[in-house]
């Protein structure tokens, strides 16, 4: 079936680019950070202070306590919901220009067009890792401030399969994307709006409505509040993510995994004299 | 040695018109349009052919020159080479590794030094790191930018940049190297090198395929070229009758231009129409391709529509659009043509030429010597180009003579030179070198 869909010609044409894949990423990477006095610094100081503008905002500006019933300080459930939210979030957007920015690429050189957006999502995924591993030093400042108090558990050990699971599914979102964008160049403004909407429907800083009603259940499609959720299961809660809905999220990734990427490699053949 | 690596069979390709569908109101418009049974913007008019059935095979270790007018499809078949485009119609076969230069520097990024970027591009160009590692010195002492490795390219000139950018795509050594007029940058020392360095690649087994305006670039490298117009070839064999084609085929294409868009041709008369300016070799056939040292006759034929009977004719030659090269008046060699009603030839022999190789263009010019009259002035349309084996140097290429006289010690500086031993005439076909003590 891979062999039909076109995959496999694509992997191996891959494999072969795969030196130019790290140097696009390095690239996207260097050019993020130069001529930046902290560098590499704001990949912690986003999501920090995005952390911060939250926890201002639904625990001193305005009264949320009846929506916010998150059993730990609110500050850690909001940045363990917008660093892998972040990496989402920035993959996308990066993926949406990715062609369109690299015209004179598309244009003039051949490899796999694939490295585009692929190359975005690896630079964003820099920043997640280290957005990560901020989050040691948080759990650490409020174990010992004695505001919450963290064990570890070998939950912690199902983190790197959320992080398969997302990246899958942001690469098929994210093809998707790319190619929608050199066609169309409205997508991009769209994307932009629908982008801020998802946030709120993926529990990163609220939770989600759970009370049945026709809200809650729309909202229950999205494959980003079990993934979301099961960050928080596995590293503050200590528990097993919930097997239906972790499950569900991990066949959505794959099929649009698969969809997007199909989809992008037939049309990639048009994407010089479309752009 | 013979395989085939490059070709094409029956192959199109067409691109659309116009930018339908760039945004999606287009495409709700057009959707609307199409369910309503509207027109659709689809229509034959909005589809331009770039290319229609082209034929060519390329050989292992070939150079293929491709010329032709702007507009005739020469990029369009380097990106389908490429793999950038897609044919429409037929097969495009390239085997092994191939590296494209369609553009200098594509994918730099200004930001980054020269060190990142040559690991960048050569990235794109399909290097592996471990590769550009060991080949990184080469690249950059052959662009000749040791000293600006670690500055960003955004302070680079246009030069710099693209010295860097074919030296990174010179060294892929790959297959098939496709090369698209990019060495009209840089100075005339590093175009050059970069004819040496593709010479070089096309010793060792490449196979080039090479599109450019520059008729002495791509004669001295190519063997074979084809000229393409308006999407198909309209000539395919040896670079030099290839040239010869189209420099031919291209004053044609001005003469029957209409005469307001020809520059220059304001002070036309009516009493005379010139017909054609040919060139004969000194083997008495038409030639727009003629060596260096060799007899030319020019050949012009007009015909006289009132009686003009002191005409005086003056042919003139530039190598580019500055000034006269040469300039030969009849009047100043007190010489009248008797200009009856009718057709006329007259012709003018230089027994050699001294001109170096390169590309000349003539116009003609023709007065009534009573009246001052001008009755013809012709733009610079008709091609002469001159062969002297890729020994460019310099616009002419006069008799001469070396020599070398031995300095006795203790002589004064400006003692009279002793007439040497060796001596070197500077013929065509000797090339001895001369040693010097």
């Amino acid at each position: 079936m891979v062999r039909a869909l076109g995959i496999s010609g694509s992997l191996t044409e891959l494999l072969r680019y795969r030196s130019l894949l790290v140097s696009l990423t390095w690239r996207d990477i260097r050019v993020r950070y130069k001529q930046s006095v902290l560098g590499v610094g704001w990949a912690v100081l986003l999501p920090l202070s995005m952390m911060l503008v939250f926890t201002f905002v639904f625990t001193r500006a305005i009264d949320a306590s009846s929506v916010l019933n998150v059993r730990m300080p609110y500050a850690l459930y909001a940045y363990i919901g917008i660093v892998p939210w972040t990496f989402f979030a920035v993959s996308l957007s990066g993926c949406v220009n990715s062609l369109v920015a690299n015209r004179n690429l598309v244009t003039k050189v051949y490899f796999p067009r694939e490295v585009f957006p692929l190359s975005c999502i690896a630079s964003s995924f820099a920043d997640f890792a280290i957005a990560m591993t901020v989050l040691v030093g948080l759990v650490a400042y409020f174990h010992l401030s004695g505001k919450w108090a963290f064990t570890p558990h070998w939950t912690l050990a199902f983190i790197p399969v959320l992080v398969t699971v997302q990246i899958a599914l942001t690469i098929g979102i994210g093809m998707l994307l790319a190619m929608a964008n050199l066609f169309y160049r409205d997508v991009r403004q769209v994307f932009s709006v629908l982008i801020q909407l998802w946030m709120f429907v993926s529990a990163v800083v609220v939770p989600v409505p759970q009370d049945g009603s026709l809200l809650a259940r729309i909202i229950s499609v999205n494959p980003l509040v079990p993934l979301i959720g099961a960050y928080r299961d596995c590293v503050i809660y200590g528990r097993w993510p919930q097997a239906g809905p972790m499950l569900y999220a991990t066949v959505v990734a794959v099929i649009v995994l698969i969809g997007g990427w199909v989809c992008f490699r037939r049309a990639s053949f048009k994407f010089a004299e479309s752009i | 040695m013979c395989d085939t690596v490059v070709s094409l069979s029956k192959v199109s390709k067409r691109f659309r018109l116009g930018a339908t569908h760039d945004s999606l109101r287009d495409l709700l418009a057009g959707g609307i349009r199409r369910i309503f049974g509207g027109p659709s913007e689809q229509n034959g008019q909005s589809v331009f052919w770039a290319l229609r059935d082209l034929n060519f095979a390329v050989r292992r270790g070939d150079a293929l020159g491709i010329i032709g007018p702007n507009g005739a499809g020469k990029s369009t078949v380097l990106r389908l080479l490429a793999g950038i485009l897609r044919p429409d119609g037929g097969e495009v076969v390239v085997k092994g590794r191939t590296a494209a230069l369609i553009e200098v520097g594509a994918g730099f990024h200004g930001d980054l030094t020269g060190r990142e970027n040559v690991f960048l591009n050569g990235a794109i160009l399909g290097m592996t790191r471990e590769e550009i590692r060991r080949k990184l010195d080469a690249i950059v002492s052959f662009a000749g930018l040791e000293r600006f490795l670690d500055m960003p390219v955004k302070r680079y000139s246009s030069g710099m940049y693209a010295r860097l950018g074919f030296s990174i795509a010179a060294h892929v050594d790959p297959d098939v190297l496709l090369v698209d007029e990019v060495l009209s940058v840089g100075d005339a020392v590093f175009r050059l090198r970069c004819l040496e360095r593709m010479r070089e690649l096309v010793g060792r087994g490449t196979t080039l395929v090479f599109v450019t305006h520059d008729m002495d670039q791509m004669r001295s490298i190519c063997g074979r070229a084809l000229v393409l117009e308006r999407g198909s070839v309209s000539y395919g064999g040896p670079a030099r009758d290839a040239i010869g084609y189209y420099l031919g085929a291209m004053s044609r294409a001005y003469v029957h231009r209409p005469p307001d868009l020809i520059e220059g041709d304001q002070r036309q008369g009516d009493g005379i129409e010139v017909i054609n300016l040919r060139f004969v070799n000194g083997g008495g056939d038409e030639a727009v391709w003629i060596r260096s040292q060799e007899q030319v006759r020019a050949e012009l034929t007009f015909r006289v529509r009132r009686p003009i009977p002191r005409l005086i004719v003056e042919l003139n030659m530039r190598a580019s659009l500055s000034e006269n090269l040469l300039s030969i008046n009849s009047g100043r060699d007190d010489l009248v043509f008797d200009g009856t009603v009718g057709q006329h030839t007259v012709s003018l022999v230089f027994p050699r030429l001294p001109l170096s190789g390169g590309q000349y263009f003539w116009n003609v010019r023709m007065w009534d010597a009573d009246s001052g009259a001008a009755e013809v002035d012709t733009p610079f349309r008709f091609p002469l180009v001159i062969d002297d084996e890729g020994r460019k140097t310099g616009a002419l290429c006069l008799e001469h003579e070396w020599s070398i006289a031995e300095q006795p010690p203790g002589a004064a500086a400006f003692a009279p030179a002793q007439p040497a031993e060796l001596t070197y005439v500077g013929e065509e076909g000797q090339r001895e070198s001369m040693p010097l003590r």
